[in-house]
């Protein structure tokens, strides 16, 4: 397994505050980078791509966008345990994050001892256009710094 | 009136719902498979510079990006007036044909196969791609990750970015392969072409062999007698990524046979009440409802569709294979290599899987031929020749994708059209619901396979809405009403948004 940590961000740069999980993750990248090897990937499914786009490395974080019905902006954070979708991490053409995940671990694909995914409430997500709204675009900062101290925390010598 | 909902659809993204109408003997009534929309798409393109577009369409979706790169970058061709160069055409099939493998591959093990692998009344919790793999065995599940893995990689260097290539442009495509790539592609090729025959063996064996699912799959439940149409090759033989689109009556008859860039004189679109997704049919035969039949101008745009118009199959494996599967349900040749249609939608799981086959040899015969890794990959635009509107085509998967562009004399946007792959089989697919629907419901109280049997009526055309649903004009009201034959409100509901 190679070293090193993946940060992914979830959804589509063009439907509104779909693209905040991609924002998100490279605002994170931009903030570590040079300190850590990091890798930033973006992507707009879940399931088998998620999967993938973890495998070989040896801790994850991933951001989407959410719609769980709380307040929009609100971030909250999961574990692969008590996980059950976010926005993108569902597809039509794919399976859900929990079954890719199951089914790459039978297959031996070589997967991260760690993993997080990081949820921002939408509020406009079938609007086409490249601006959030301003609950989601105010909740960027904190879910950066978040972010950020969890993954030192993890690479930090034991 | 008793009503069952499906909603959501199990694996289908997005908002798909089916609201199914029984009457008081428990007889279903009617069925309605509605689709609502996102908003907005082609404003957010109109004022655009055109040459964004295969950049901007490739992120409408996370399923199919590789399609509409291609379709939007052959549209470009057509507004800038700039042919692509021989290798740029055949840089661009040859990602697409990896691009199908990974996407048929995908539906098969873990959309369509589940239910036949693991079976149409297993519990839902089984009836999944780890189900799969528990019946077929867990190496299977490696060969699949196997697959999309080196498959994805050459996407990645050939398309200049990993899922959303940006290689296209106007006139060709901006990046030639090296020598040791072209073997890598080759390489690739040919473990596809294995696996692509392992998957129609494992469909032989599972499948076809089990009198149970043979009887599903040829049995009138999921049959209808509609239009096919797919896009040919100067043989009239399938091609995904270039040719004139070949449309076929019921009985087999060529219909009609266009360049994809004259489809507004034969492709209408009817609008319903109850549902914001237009319905696309044949023009010049007419809108009679949802009905099927030769009067009745619904077609289908599927696997099954695009290999009942094609003489044969242009590979040789794929070729033996499409001829077993039209013998094996009796039909007859109609010319030297074409037979009559097959109707059995179910069969569409079984084309999908030849044209995995054809896919994988497609790639093959493109890597090997010399030409792939000329440098020569780009007409440069000439400014005299710039035309100001493209159409641009391929078939995606899912179905015949059409781009269409107009700007203004700069290049900047002034009109867009789509329509998506998904979009044409969408009468198709409400028909197909309806009908598994009156055969398989029979009281107020289904049980969980049945209404599973009912989904397998669309998962076979393998909808995807994630990007049909982005190409509806205007804003979207906050409620969808559903409507009886005569037009009477049955039920209004509201929706987020």
């Amino acid at each position: 397994m190679s070293a090193g940590v993946v940060i992914i961000g979830m959804g589509n740069p063009l439907l509104s505050d779909d693209g905040v999980g991609i924002a998100v993750a490279r605002a994170v990248a931009q903030r570590l980078r040079g300190r850590m090897n990091l890798t930033v990937t973006e992507l707009h499914t879940g399931g088998f791509r998620l999967m993938e786009a973890m495998a070989g490395f040896q801790r994850a974080v991933v951001v989407d966008a959410m719609l769980s019905g709380a307040t929009p902006g609100t971030l909250q954070r999961f574990d692969p345990k008590g996980f059950v979708t976010t926005k993108n991490t569902f597809s039509s053409h794919d399976t859900d994050f929990a079954t890719a995940y199951d089914l790459g671990r039978m297959a031996g694909v070589p997967l991260p001892e760690q993993v997080s995914f990081w949820g921002i409430e939408a509020r406009e997500f079938d609007l086409f256009g490249e601006r959030f709204s301003d609950e989601v675009s105010a909740a960027v900062p904190g879910a950066v710094n978040l972010i950020v101290a969890e993954i030192i925390q993890w690479e930090a010598p034991a | 009136m008793p009503r069952i909902t499906i909603d959501p659809i199990t694996r289908l993204e997005g908002h798909g719902r089916i609201d199914i109408f029984l009457n008081d003997q428990g007889k279903v009534e009617n069925a309605y498979f509605q689709i609502p929309e996102l908003r907005g798409f082609e404003q957010f393109c109109v004022g655009r510079m055109a040459e964004e577009m295969p950049v901007i369409t490739n992120r409408i979706c996370g399923v199919c990006p590789e399609a509409h790169h291609l379709a939007a970058s052959k549209a470009l061709d057509g507004v800038f007036g700039a042919e692509p160069t021989p290798a740029a055409k055949k840089l661009r099939e040859l990602l697409y044909t990896a691009f199908f493998v990974t996407d048929h591959t995908t539906h098969f093990y873990a959309l369509g196969g589940p239910d036949f692998i693991v079976g149409p009344d297993a519990p839902p919790s089984e009836r999944n791609i780890l189900g799969v793999a528990r019946k077929v065995g867990v190496e299977v599940a490696g060969e699949v990750f196997a697959c999309r893995k080196r498959n994805h990689e050459i996407i990645t260097f050939l398309g200049g970015k990993s899922i959303h290539p940006v290689a296209g442009v106007p006139g060709g495509w901006s990046r030639a392969i090296s020598a040791a790539e072209r073997d890598q592609i080759q390489d690739t090729a040919r473990k596809n072409i294995e696996f692509a025959r392992f998957s129609l063996s494992l469909f032989e064996r599972i499948v076809l062999k089990n009198p149970l699912y043979l009887d599903m799959i040829t049995s009138d439940t999921y049959l209808h007698r509609t239009y096919s149409m797919g896009t040919v090759d100067a043989h009239d033989q399938a091609n995904f990524y270039d040719g004139m689109i070949r449309v076929l009556d019921p009985e087999g008859n060529e219909f009609v046979r266009y360049h994809p860039s004259q489809y507004r004189e034969h492709i209408a679109e009817r609008v319903e009440a109850w549902t914001y997704l237009k319905y696309p049919y044949l023009k010049k035969v007419g809108w009679k409802g949802l009905t099927d039949g030769i009067e009745s101008g619904i077609y289908t745009s599927t696997p099954l569709s695009r290999l009942n118009v094609s003489e044969g199959m242009a590979t040789p494996l794929a070729n033996a294979e499409f001829q077993r599967m039209y013998e094996s349900f009796g039909r007859k040749k109609i010319t030297e290599a074409r037979y009559q249609p097959i109707h059995h939608r179910m069969a569409t799981h079984w084309a999908r899987l030849i044209e995995l086959l054809y896919a994988s040899e497609r790639m093959l015969e493109l890597a090997l031929d010399p030409e792939i890794s000329s440098p020569e990959t780009r007409n440069i635009p000439d400014p005299s020749r710039f035309v100001g509107e493209g159409i641009g085509s391929v078939e995606a998967p899912r179905g015949t994708l059409t781009h269409h562009y107009v700007t203004d004399e700069r290049g900047v946007l002034t009109k867009v059209n789509m329509i998506v792959g998904t979009t044409n089989n969408y009468a198709a697919m409400s028909m197909s619901i309806k009908r598994a629907a009156e055969k398989l419901i029979t009281s107020n109280a289904p049980e969980e396979a049945i209404l599973n049997k009912v989904e397998m009526a669309f998962r076979l055309y393998d909808p995807c809405f994630s990007c049909a649903t982005h190409f509806l004009p205007g804003k979207m009201p906050l409620t969808v009403a559903l409507r009886d034959s005569q037009g009477v409100p049955l039920r209004e509901m509201r929706r987020k948004g």
